[in-house]
């Protein structure tokens, strides 16, 4: 993430990763969840938090889910199952059930039949929100298998010429394994930022970038825009805690394909959300955001075995040298690290492991009022 | 395609397919190809001009495929081999053939694998150009399957806060087919333009836009730059590139990570060195994928609902001053009919090298003549 979504030093809290662990699971306990979902989704959540993505960690989504849970958006006990299945494939009916709690046990399944064939797929409808997709792909990598994540989103992303929103910010995730070396990890939004990121944005009152945004007629804006500056946009920063009570963070404001302007590639990255609205939601029967009648998140996961390939040794002794030549690449005139998707975040739950997971005090603030309404353990 | 790179109207000279097909086999088989290994490779260059990607197709490729088999850098009939197999994936090396050659044929494999276990996946090895990456993907479609190709290519993308090269332009293509509509053809580098597109500029005179490249230092350059026509052509082919994005505020990082997914899964998987590692030019690697429409839905209910989604996207209200909506393989597909019909436009640089390659090769030259096929 870019620094300025980090919150800021002198407003941190830090927060042990056990204790948020401990709340978190009893907050979704409180929702009629059972226990080893419980721990499954608190586990994708935390996972965020330590790896530095907080878009995807407690701050935003605890309070979104819980949102979803009162108006009945997601199912605390989902049935969900295999509804079609072939040696290396399988389409899942998630019954409205949490992506966080559905696909790590949908990756499993890939895994095993990975194991058999080479490689394991897995379309999923009728989803809820995934949470950091990274997650998913990187239940590969323990077992020497690159994992791939992709989720068909509710309408953010304004087409290329288009002149109002039509796709989600469909995100991809690919997790590939090295010997040595932090494992690649790749996770991103086809829209120039995350959703959750205009969120953060919000909440920390830093301006947005240029071919980041849309304006009402879906024209790329190509300056830097302060959210409270511009009146279309006034209610997202203002009524975030409502937006959070009716259930997921949407929005009003419209994202950009990657590239912003169809010149700097906006149609590779339309494209690129299309490919996975395809195998994340068509491919289970899911309908779509352009259509008008998408409700939920459709998901789509993969694992493939590096042995069906190559010997496992000899592949991640490359993977460790190509990592390793992109690293030592010398840096351009900005003067930054060269680095690859997966470096930061590895050093960063390295890090928070050891020193805690800083929490923004609004958040921490969320979290002690939550408490108490539920009558369980506070954060502190 | 940008209108900037497409032969000006009133240089294009029109040949038919068909009289194109027929020169660039000949050629093919004059450079060592057998008669089989020409049908293959010209089909791909062929259905690149005829949907329209001029970039990959007889104009930039066909000399630079003779330059490469008369200097020996890619073998004319490889002795390509599986060299590693499971039910649903295969390693292939590719002998030092072209990828127009050798991708195709490991796309039947690909199809043959999921006809059985639902997907078929394919590394190969050791390879050489593999011409419009869409082509191979596009084969799926006739099996009502998903169809997905990629190319891990010669180094000449600056990776995000990178001085220097250290990635290929790396290209990912996706085919997945509608009922009535055109089928969903996505293809393109992850770098902000394919390298082929610099060449085109070239030859026609036009700049580039802001992102596409970087100073020497591996900066962006975010204006438009002029290019030279008479400029040295390797000078052009050593352009350093951005990846899509061309700023780490506009996600280069994410095109950036795009092309390492190509990296890996084309070059690593098959034990191939990629990215800074690479050593030779003309060595290409790729990754092709089939996924099989009925292993997971019904297929009639998928194209059903694809025409929906695509019909709904080419509805959507354009922006001020945009005529429409597109989706990718729309226009390729308009083009196609339209080439197929009226033959493909070659700018004259183009008809002259022909007229020069086919006399060197003692052949006849046979592309005067307007129009299309009848």
């Amino acid at each position: 993430m870019l620094e300025r979504f980090h919150v800021p030093d002198q407003e941190i809290i830090l927060i042990p990763e056990e204790n948020l662990r401990n709340v978190t699971e009893q907050i979704f306990q409180s929702q009629g969840m059972p226990e080893k979902d419980c721990k499954l989704a608190t586990d994708a959540l935390i996972s965020s938090d330590l790896r530095g993505v907080e878009t995807h960690g407690v701050s935003n989504m605890v309070r979104a889910y819980l949102g979803a849970f009162k108006s009945k958006n997601i199912n605390p006990k989902p049935n969900w199952k295999i509804v079609k299945e072939t040696p290396s494939c399988i389409t899942v009916d998630s019954d409205a059930g949490l992506g966080i709690v559905v696909a790590p046990q949908a990756m499993e399944i890939a895994v095993e039949k990975a194991k058999k064939t080479g490689v394991g797929l897995v379309t999923l409808g009728n989803g809820r929100h995934i949470g950091m997709l990274a997650y998913h792909a990187m239940i590969a990598l323990k077992h020497d298998m690159i994992g791939t994540c992709m989720a068909a989103c509710s309408p953010r992303m304004v087409p290329t010429f288009s002149s109002k929103k039509a796709i989600g910010t469909n995100p991809i995730a690919y997790a590939a394994p090295a010997d040595k070396l932090p494992p690649f990890v790749f996770d991103a939004a086809m829209t120039s930022v995350a959703g959750n990121k205009i969120v953060l944005a919000s909440r920390l009152g830093v301006p947005l970038e240029p071919g980041w945004i849309a304006d009402d007629n879906g024209n790329p804006i190509m300056e830097k825009v302060n959210m409270k500056d511009l009146d279309q946009y006034e209610d997202e920063s203002k009524n975030l805690e409502e937006r959070y009570a009716s259930g997921y963070i949407s929005s009003s404001v419209d994202l950009l394909p990657f590239g912003g302007t169809r010149e700097m590639g906006s149609h590779k990255s339309y494209s690129m959300a299309m490919v996975v609205d395809v195998l994340a939601g068509i491919l289970n029967g899911s309908k779509t955001a352009p259509t008008g009648e998408h409700t939920g998140q459709g998901h789509f996961l993969a694992a493939y075995s590096i042995d069906a390939f190559i010997d496992t040794k000899e592949f991640k002794e490359l993977m460790d040298r190509y990592l390793q030549s992109l690293l030592d690449l010398p840096s351009n005139s900005e003067g930054k690290e060269v680095v690859y998707a997966g470096y930061i975040e590895a050093k960063e739950q390295e890090k928070r492991g050891k020193e805690g997971i800083p929490l923004h005090p609004e958040v921490v603030e969320w979290y002690k009022k939550t408490s108490s309404e539920l009558k369980i353990d506070q954060l502190i | 395609m940008l209108e900037r790179f497409h032969v000006p109207e009133e240089d294009e000279i029109r040949v038919s397919s068909d009289k194109l097909r027929k020169t660039s086999e000949q050629i093919f088989v004059k450079c060592g190809m057998s008669l089989s290994n020409s049908k293959i490779a010209t089909d791909v260059l062929l259905s690149a001009d005829i949907r329209g990607v001029d970039t990959h197709g007889v104009s930039n490729m066909l000399r630079n495929y003779v330059l490469y088999l008369s200097e020996g850098s890619a073998k004319a009939n490889p002795n390509w081999k599986i060299v590693r197999e499971t039910e649903s994936c295969a390693t292939i090396d590719c002998d030092e053939g072209l990828g127009l050659v050798v991708a195709p044929q490991a796309m039947d494999i690909a199809i043959e694998k999921a006809k059985k276990t639902g997907v078929g996946l394919v590394s190969m090895g050791n390879g050489r150009h593999l011409g419009m990456a869409g082509y191979h993907a596009m084969m799926a479609l006739e099996h009502d399957m998903i169809g997905t190709c990629m190319t891990s290519s010669t180094t000449n993308v600056v990776p995000t806060y990178a001085a220097k090269a250290g990635l290929g332009t790396n290209p990912i293509a996706v085919a997945a087919p509608a009922l009535n509509k055109a089928p969903f053809v996505f293809d393109a580098a992850t770098s902000a333009i394919a390298t082929n597109k610099v060449r085109v500029a070239q030859r026609l005179g036009v700049p580039l836009a802001a992102g596409w490249i970087t100073d020497e230092k591996g900066n962006p350059i975010m204006e438009e730059t002029p290019l030279d026509i008479k400029e040295d052509p390797d000078k052009v082919n050593n352009l350093l590139q951005t990846p899509v994005g061309a700023t780490r505020e506009l996600g280069s990082h994410k095109g950036y990570s795009l092309g390492m997914v190509v990296d890996i899964l084309g070059s690593i998987l098959n034990g191939s060195l990629a990215g800074p590692l690479r050593t030779m030019k003309q060595h290409q690697n790729h990754f092709v994928a089939a996924y099989s429409i009925e292993a997971f839905t019904s297929v009639q209910k998928f194209k059903e609902m694809m025409d929906e989604y695509l019909q709904a996207l080419e509805d959507l209200p354009p922006v001020e001053g945009q005529e429409r909506v597109l989706y990718a393989g729309l226009m390729e597909y308009e083009t196609e009919t339209e080439r197929k019909n009226i033959g493909i436009p070659l700018h004259p640089e183009v008809i002259n090298w022909f007229k020069n390659i086919c006399s060197e090769l003692e052949l006849d030259f046979d592309m005067t003549e307007n129009g299309g096929n009848n």
